[in-house]
């Protein structure tokens, strides 16, 4: 998937299944949009669904430092460069 | 030093109705809120009793997904029920917040709907769908889940009471928010119970032979407490909250006196965990007028547990006939919506509420032959006027746990 593709189906879960409202590529998704540990969880299990392979323990311990969408694209684009090698 | 406390809020939603006047409409018409059972695709087919005491009227839910991420249908209700009182309260946001307001809150099980989908899960074999487990599943199927989506949901930062003892839950919710004001621990408790609709406790009871299985083809004609037909409980689902404020500061802020919570007691039977037990019963109910002060003659009402049981109701007639004689009426109102499980105790306190502010006695139901081991006591059998200054309000569980709260009509508070 390249990276517009990506950020299509993110912004598309995070206004659906989120309820965020106008999200913006560099909002701090906890002060802008609520968004808590418990979303983080829900979103990665939508991310594994989107890109159909599991992502491993370390690999979600990684995705606790995401806070904008656009973290969360760099970390679904280097997911995809790792399972690619 | 022990402060008098009062019930300044309430809202149920019940097989016969959610608003105020359409449950009172419902108690007046002899409404039933019993229907057939309903397929879950799981284990209603093996379930020999085929009603359930339903809410099959849509509940309005106006909440941000912030709140509902964690919440089953269960918490739901209690959030629903909760948001209601506290409208209706007018507390400011400082008191809500200021640890002063606490909640008492549980139910039967969590969410049996979402412990369902889990146990669908682990027994799938499949790893994918292991680690689809959603990481809210345990926050709704906990069994604090009510109390602390209440907490969360409304900001609410005082202490949290979640027992969860089946069919006593939420009138220990009511008599431990009551101690918890009246000793000066909270200044307010949001105090219920609610249960899902949830074919499993069905099963449970129904496997037990506890079950109304005779009347399938008439649910509107079970339950029938104290009746000579009766054969079981019929299980049911909904919820109810009240809020319990210490009286002077309700009185300061002009609030609606509703009733004040005179008494509580609750007790264990100390034996069998399912055969109901007149000496245990017994004690409750002196309990109960010791703490309210009361001689038996001063009670004017008793809401009878009541569950239509072969042994239940008889145990429970002789003990009320031990205790009060027969000079208190005696109304049984599990036979309008069947066993709210853990709301029962909230949702019949509530329905006492409702009849003492228009001075009416709802009759038992499906009462056409009495027991003649239930006769020594006065059943309410048909719609009665009168002005009703204390009720009582019965409720007894598995695992031998019995209850009782004595209120005080709201007119009569000064």
């Amino acid at each position: 998937m390249k990276r517009d593709e990506i950020q299509t189906e993110i912004v598309k879960i995070l206004e659906e299944s989120f309820e965020f409202e106008n999200p913006g590529l560099d909002d701090n998704l906890r002060d802008v949009h609520g968004f808590d540990s418990i979303d983080a969880i829900e979103l990665l299990g939508e991310i594994e669904k989107m890109l159909g392979f599991a992502i491993s323990r370390e690999e979600k311990q990684q995705a606790m430092e995401i806070r904008t969408i656009n973290d969360i694209l760099d970390y679904i684009e280097a997911l995809i460069v790792e399972r690619n090698k | 030093m022990a402060r008098r406390v009062v019930i300044t809020a309430c809202s149920a939603i019940t097989p016969i109705g959610y608003a105020k006047d359409d449950i009172i409409a419902g108690l007046e018409q002899g409404k039933s809120g019993v229907k057939p059972l309903r397929d879950d695709g799981l284990l209603s087919e093996y379930i020999h009793s085929r009603v359930f005491g339903t809410v099959d009227y849509p509940v309005n839910y106006d909440f941000k997904r912030l709140y509902r991420k964690t919440m089953g249908p269960v918490a739901f209700y209690a959030c629903r029920v909760s948001k209601d009182i506290l409208a209706t309260a007018g507390l400011s946001p400082e008191f809500i917040s200021s640890g002063r307001l606490g909640v008492a809150f549980s139910s039967t099980h969590g969410s049996p709907t979402v412990q369902r989908d889990i146990y669908k899960t682990f027994y799938s074999k499949s790893k994918a769908e292991f680690s689809s487990i959603g990481a809210v599943d345990y926050l709704k199927s906990m069994v604090h889940t009510t109390a602390v989506n209440i907490t969360r949901m409304f900001g609410i930062t005082g202490r949290v009471i979640a027992s969860s003892t089946a069919c006593t839950t939420s009138s220990q919710s009511v008599g431990f928010g009551y101690e918890a004001v009246k000793y000066g621990m909270q200044d307010a408790m949001i105090c219920g119970g609610a249960d899902e609709y949830d074919t499993t406790t069905v099963a449970v009871f129904d496997n037990l032979l506890a079950c109304s299985t005779a009347y399938n083809d008439r649910p509107e004609c079970t339950p029938r407490p104290f009746d000579a037909d009766r054969d079981g409980l019929v299980v049911g689902e909904g919820a109810g909250a009240v809020l319990l404020e210490e009286y002077e500061a309700a009185k300061k802020r002009g609030a609606p006196i509703l009733a004040e919570v005179i008494g509580f007691s609750c007790n264990n039977n100390g034996g069998d965990l399912i055969l109901p037990n007149l000496e245990g019963i017994t004690s409750t109910l002196k309990f109960a007028l010791a703490d309210a002060g009361l001689h038996p003659a001063e009670v004017d009402l008793i809401s009878a547990h009541a569950t239509a049981t072969k042994m239940g109701d008889v145990i429970e007639a002789q003990a009320i006939a031990g205790v009060y004689g027969d000079s208190p009426l005696i109304t049984a109102l599990k036979s309008y919506m069947g066993h709210t499980m853990g709301s029962c105790g909230a949702i019949e306190l509530i329905l006492n509420l409702y009849m003492m502010e228009k001075g009416f006695v709802a009759p038992i139901l499906n009462l056409d032959n009495v027991d003649k081991r239930c006769a020594m006591i006065r059943h309410v059998r048909e719609l009665t006027e009168t002005d009703i200054k204390i009720a009582a309000i019965q409720n007894f569980a598995f695992g031998g746990v019995n209850t009782c709260l004595i209120i005080r009509n709201g007119s009569e508070v000064d």
